[in-house]
């Protein structure tokens, strides 16, 4: 194939598809195929979602849900690798800890949100609560992975030039884990984002989430608007789902393990 | 390998492991569990704390309620309509997922659209479903399909995509071609990510499923749950936490048992590779 057509196909048919069916969806609503009651049309959702742009109901909702994702993904992260780290090092203590970590992992974190929301209320902390409590579980083993990773000639050599202590830990076994580390964040992430919009919607916690069902309850004339947050939930994926594939491929490009998977990752993006 | 959406907590090290032996190795990974829920046994069994009553209180509130007094309707609704919603996920991504890796022009066009619903938080979705399927079994299941399609998709796509190019080369030598390749080359090749792919399904399932029944609902375990909180009937409320909790760590067990059965070559041949 040519690069010219293959430069066609990568920049200008993927934002055809995307007009393509925002076109199809207005077609489809002003045709009246499908109910203006059951589904808005594309131009009144994006009118909506402009509205909403200049409004500041809009960004404290998002800044609502992007700050629980936040402190959510901070606590997961710092415990994860602290735990992680301590149970890859110690088979023992690996072994004890791998039913715990499987039967918490399997518990699925929307079953103990109305005992949170009773103890804790429709705060900020029931959010963050929840989100580490889905995100922690997938993450940590991740960590064990990585640090299980590490290659043995590394481990030798510094060893043999007596690092050890936090020092190892810093400047040794984090690199190292660090792939794992990575996919693992998003793993983590994504189970963040979906938990902060459940704490929302069902636990009524400020943010997107709220926003959507408060939309959804008052009635259909707000029903474009209920469709723009749901745009802008999209949206909020896309940037931080984005930004950790990005960090995948920046930060990582040294390590080995990155080298087939780039070849691998183009045009999914998966 | 990095790559897989969902895995399990790999013990076992081929070399520097402590060989423990014999009781030591069956009693190991008890211990902590078994310890936990004494430890959960002793330090509720005097609470007054009114969110957290004694655990002997939950357990036969939990038989009370679910044998008793037929909350178990509840528990056969969530499943059945997770089990209905998550095949229909399943059977789409995988069959959307064959398709994009078969047409290449396809897959660069709805590239966006995926990527857009794949990282959609999908309990975003719910108040739509509600505004277009009403508040039957029908939102809820249609709910958990979208939610439960973008995982497998993506991984049946990525798999299918990662098979050696080698093999193709030997099935072109055999005269493998069509569907006869599909079967006994692509979705093989591909299974142990399309399993990652429906093992990351399932979770989303779970907490769909949950999430549906807890909004403008009449059944399943999420209403059970919301329902006695609402009621502040605490105990009530933490019997369907615990069946819940019961329920998804069981399914979870229940996929990974089939997984094992299903891709025991798989499993067979990594172990002879020492990966």
């Amino acid at each position: 194939m040519s690069t010219r057509r293959g430069l066609w196909t990568a920049w200008v048919l993927p934002p055809l598809t995307v007009l393509i069916v925002l076109l199809f969806w207005e077609a489809v609503t002003r045709a009246g195929v499908v109910s203006p009651l059951q589904f808005p049309r594309m131009s009144d959702t994006l009118v909506a979602l402009w509205h909403e742009f200049g409004s500041s109901r809009l960004w404290g909702a998002v800044g609502a849900t992007l700050l629980g994702w936040a402190i959510g993904m901070a606590i997961t992260v710092v415990l994860g690798v602290a735990v992680g780290t301590a149970l890859a090092v110690n088979p023992f203590a690996l072994r004890s800890a791998a039913p715990v970590i499987e039967i918490f992992k399997a518990i699925p974190a929307i079953a103990i949100l109305p005992l949170v929301i009773l103890v804790a209320g429709a705060t900020l902390p029931m959010k963050v609560f929840l989100i580490c409590f889905a995100a922690f579980w997938p993450f940590v083993i991740q960590v064990i992975y990585g640090v299980q990773s590490m290659d043995q000639v590394v481990l030798d050599t510094s060893r043999a030039l007596g690092v050890r202590g936090i020092r190892r830990f810093l400047s040794v076994s984090i690199p190292s884990a660090s792939p794992y580390l990575v996919t693992g964040m998003r793993i983590a992430s994504a189970q963040a984002l979906i938990l902060a919009v459940v704490a929302e919607i069902v636990g009524g916690a400020e943010g997107i989430g709220r926003n959507i069902l408060l939309a959804e309850n008052s009635g259909t004339s707000a029903y474009p608007t209920m469709y723009a947050y749901i745009l802008v939930a999209g949206l909020l994926g896309i940037v931080l789902t984005g930004a950790f594939f990005l960090m995948e491929r920046r930060l990582m490009h040294w390590h080995e393990s990155q080298r087939n998977i780039r070849a691998s990752n183009r045009a999914v993006g998966a | 390998m990095s790559r897989l959406t969902t895995s399990a907590v790999r013990v076992s090290r081929p070399s520097s492991a402590i060989r423990l032996k014999g009781i030591g190795r069956v009693l190991t990974p008890l211990w902590l569990p078994v310890l936990l829920l004494v430890a959960w046994w002793a330090l509720s069994a005097r609470s007054t704390s009114p969110f957290f009553p004694p655990l002997p209180d939950i357990l036969v509130e939990t038989w009370n309620q679910w044998v008793v007094f037929g909350a178990w309707t509840n528990a056969v609704s969530s499943v059945q309509n997770l089990l209905i919603g998550y095949v229909a996920g399943v059977l789409i991504g995988v069959i959307g997922g064959s398709l994009l890796w078969r047409l290449r022009l396809l897959r660069t066009a709805t590239n966006p659209i995926i990527y857009f619903l794949y990282v959609l938080p999908a309990p975003a979705l719910l108040p739509a479903m509600i505004a277009i399927f009403g508040i039957g079994d029908m939102r809820k299941i249609a709910l958990i399909a979208l939610g439960a399609i973008w995982p497998t998709l993506l991984n049946t796509l990525d798999g299918m995509r990662g098979i050696d190019a080698v093999k193709f080369d030997t099935a072109r030598a055999l005269r493998l071609g069509g569907w006869r390749r599909y079967f006994s080359l692509v979705l093989p090749g591909a299974a142990p990510q399309i399993a990652a792919g429906m093992r990351a399904s399932l979770t989303v399932g779970i907490i769909l499923v949950v999430v549906s029944e807890m909004v403008a609902s009449n059944s399943g375990i999420g209403y059970f749950i919301l329902q006695a909180q609402a009621e502040f009937a605490i105990k009530k409320m933490w019997t369907g936490i615990l069946v819940l909790a019961i329920l998804g760590t069981v399914l979870n067990y229940l996929f990974m048992f089939a997984e094992r059965l299903v891709l025991r070559w798989y499993y067979r041949s990594r172990a002879l590779h020492g990966a």
